[in-house]
């Protein structure tokens, strides 16, 4: 289907040119009015910068809220596509709820309205060429300025420009064609006309993945009277079933909430669609009275359709809310949420990409999700129980008791559950970098790929100690069993403390509560060689054992500075200021030795 | 306690500021910091009263002595830019 689609457009382009030359004119309407939609987006990603997404977070807070959102933003970049792409992108990134996610897809279908009030009852009666060329000519200045904002309003001015352009060629055209070709000739009344035309829309949609783009084209053939209000009608409502390509096209690369996402926005337009196909009586003679009380004169169908558009997806609203609950309730039984694989990245899929806060986010929640399987790892390469050590108040006691090998296989678990994760983060790292957002967001992300890097360092420094710490602590040994325990103690009780800073309140907690530990670690380190000196002395110790001993602590030490480091990257500030002062006030080698020094006095 | 590498730290902090490289620091934020400090440290003090294992009881009181030297050092800090 994907390989015909091509040949066969351009042939029918080409047809349409020999037909008429007028064509050329309407098809470069089309053509002018999608690429100012294209820069319109691009325009807003660049200007919205964050800002769009931090309002998308908090207008999920309810479902009027939701639907709200939905209108407004739909209504001021004029793309009901582009909102739900960004819906889909920060549903994905586990950012907004599926049910404010669907909010916001109601009320776009109702933003998206104001696009054919804006072309019936301003592009249609003003020359609006005349707006268009100023615009896009004072657009290409902003658009070379090298401050982010300003290119992003010369994209959003010379998109709102190109629209307009658009309008006017398609409305020349229309103008000209009637002369040659008389289209109201395949004009069909009742039930077939109806089926007919709404299939029309609904492909010329899809064809264009825009329904913004249909509904200009209908309104401007209306006006040139190229077919016939029937007609427009059920192309409008085909229009509103087409335009769910794009979610759901948008939704192949999300993970099932986007998938959920798009299958609620096909089911709305096309409940909706149903319903006014059903009722296009009523709706039409609803049409005609609300009209009249605004005084739209009766011939004036390309306003009339306006209406028409704006009150059969206004009762689509009405009609899908009270059972917004139900529909939720359908989409997760149809899409099940897949069984957790903790080998596959479950934050960083292409539809997080697009946007600074998605991709931020859904980073630092996959690093996160990285630290929990490194976490499981290193628990059971040191043969202990997470869930023990999380509940004990003896850590000591509890690594003492735990001398039952845990069975599994560290390097298949490793490849399986740190490596393919690290390697996503990694990818993922890099494709951000080639991407022209703010070098903060960038440095971010980078920071946080790092702290991956780290994280797989610790599993691996656990690898290498799992073989000693196990032969060492399955049955006592006395004194190597001893120093093996200290070793198994001090790293459990780091994974103990940074889980107590990842459950404290963000508001609340603070990486310094790590520096003691830091000390801690530093103190042990330097001990480690006069404590097995003095063990080999007593003959408590074998030559071999104690080898080995250093050897393996060297792996401790390591694993233990670098969680410390994990977790101060991690869990950092995010105000930037306050960040800066804990900084300040982190003590670092130095520091910690004289803090320990004077404890040790003290 | 350390002090020398804490005045390294806060005139590169001024240099970076002066460069345009780093946030500027208001009281609020410092004092932000300092109540977290000081709500540790409360925990630290009603952790210590109910430990009865005394190596346990030993680490709390050095954690306690870090989160004091924080404090110290906060206070420093607001006095500081607070000139």
């Amino acid at each position: 289907m994907k390989k015909y689609f091509l040949p066969v457009a351009l042939s029918a382009l080409i047809f349409g040119f020999w037909l008429s030359p007028d064509f050329q004119q309407i098809a470069a309407g089309v053509a002018i009015f999608l690429f100012g939609m294209l820069m319109l987006e691009d325009g807003f990603k660049l200007f919205s910068g964050g800002y769009l997404e931090r309002m998308l977070e908090k207008a999920t807070g309810s479902t009027v809220r939701s639907v709200i959102f939905g209108i407004v933003s739909t209504t001021v970049m004029q793309s009901s596509s582009l909102v739900s792409v960004i819906t889909i992108s920060f549903l994905s990134a586990g950012l907004i709820s599926l049910i404010g996610g669907v909010g916001i897809i109601f009320g776009a279908n109702i933003g998206t309205t104001t696009g054919a009030w804006l072309v019936a009852g301003f592009g249609l009666k003003v020359n609006i060429a005349a707006y268009a060329m100023p615009m896009i000519a004072v657009s290409i200045i902003l658009v070379f300025q090298r401050a982010k904002y300003l290119r992003g309003i010369g994209y959003a001015l010379a998109g709102l420009g190109f629209l307009f352009l658009g309008i006017h060629f398609m409305k020349v055209g229309f103008e000209s064609f009637k002369d040659q070709l008389d289209l109201t000739r395949f004009a069909m009344t009742g039930l077939l006309g109806l089926i007919v035309y709404t299939l029309i829309g609904m492909s010329a949609t899809v064809i264009m993945q825009s329904s913004h783009a249909t509904m200009v084209l209908i309104i401007t053939a209306l006006a040139a009277g190229q077919i016939s209000y029937e007609n427009a009608l059920a192309l409008a409502i085909g229009a509103n079933i087409g335009t769910t390509i794009t979610a759901i096209i948008g939704s192949l690369s999300a993970n099932f909430q986007g998938k959920r996402l798009a299958l609620a926005h096909l089911i709305f337009n096309v409940v909706t669609a149903a319903v006014a196909l059903v009722f296009i009586r009523p709706i039409r003679d609803a049409v005609d009275w609300v009209s009249a009380g605004v005084g739209i004169a009766d011939s004036d169908y390309a306003l009339k359709l306006a209406v028409f558009h704006t009150i059969f997806n206004a009762l689509g609203v009405m009609i899908m809310l009270p059972l917004l609950n139900r529909l939720i309730a359908f989409l997760e039984r149809k899409i099940v949420e897949p069984v957790p694989d903790k080998s596959k990245p479950k934050y960083l899929s292409e539809a997080v990409d697009e946007f600074p806060e998605t991709i931020e986010a859904a980073m630092r929640k996959e690093v996160k999700h990285l630290y929990e399987n490194a976490v499981e790892l290193i628990a059971h390469g040191l043969n202990l129980s997470r869930h023990e050590l999380f509940e004990t108040d003896d850590i000591a006691a509890t690594v003492r008791a735990s001398r039952k090998p845990v069975d599994f296989d560290i390097d298949e678990r490793y490849e399986a559950r740190v490596k393919t994760l690290y390697a996503a983060i990694v990818d993922f790292a890099t494709r951000t970098g080639a991407k022209n957002l703010s070098p903060d967001v960038t440095d971010r992300v980078y920071v946080l790929r790092d702290v991956a890097g780290k994280i797989v360092h610790v599993v691996k420094s656990i690898k290498h100690l799992r073989r000693n710490a196990t032969e060492y602590t399955i049955q006592n040994q006395g004194a190597v069993t001893e120093i093996y325990n200290g070793l198994r103690t001090e790293i459990a009780r780091i994974l103990v403390e940074i889980r107590k800073l990842d459950q404290a309140e963000p508001e609340d907690r603070s990486h310094l509560w790590l520096d003691e530990e830091a000390a801690h670690v530093e103190e042990d380190a330097k001990n480690s060689i006069r404590v097995v000196d003095a063990l080999i002395r007593k003959g408590s110790l074998d030559a071999d054992a104690a080898t080995s001993f250093l050897n393996d602590s060297d792996y401790a030490y390591g694993a233990m500075r670098d969680l410390l480091s994990v977790a101060r990257a991690f869990y950092i500030e995010s105000d930037s200021a306050v960040a800066e002062v804990e900084r300040l006030l982190a003590m670092d080698e130095e520091d910690v030795a004289e803090v320990a020094a004077e404890a040790t006095e003290a | 306690m350390g002090l020398k590498k804490y005045a390294e730290k806060l005139d590169d902090y001024f240099e970076r500021l002066k460069q345009g490289k780093a946030e500027k620091i208001e009281a609020t934020h410092v004092e932000k910091v300092i109540r977290k400090l000081n709500a540790k440290k409360q925990q630290l003090l009603d952790e210590i009263q109910t430990t009865t294992k005394e190596s346990k009881k030993a680490r709390l009181e050095q954690k306690l002595l870090f989160a004091a030297e924080h404090i110290k050092r906060a206070e420093m800090l607001l006095e500081q830019i607070s000139k």
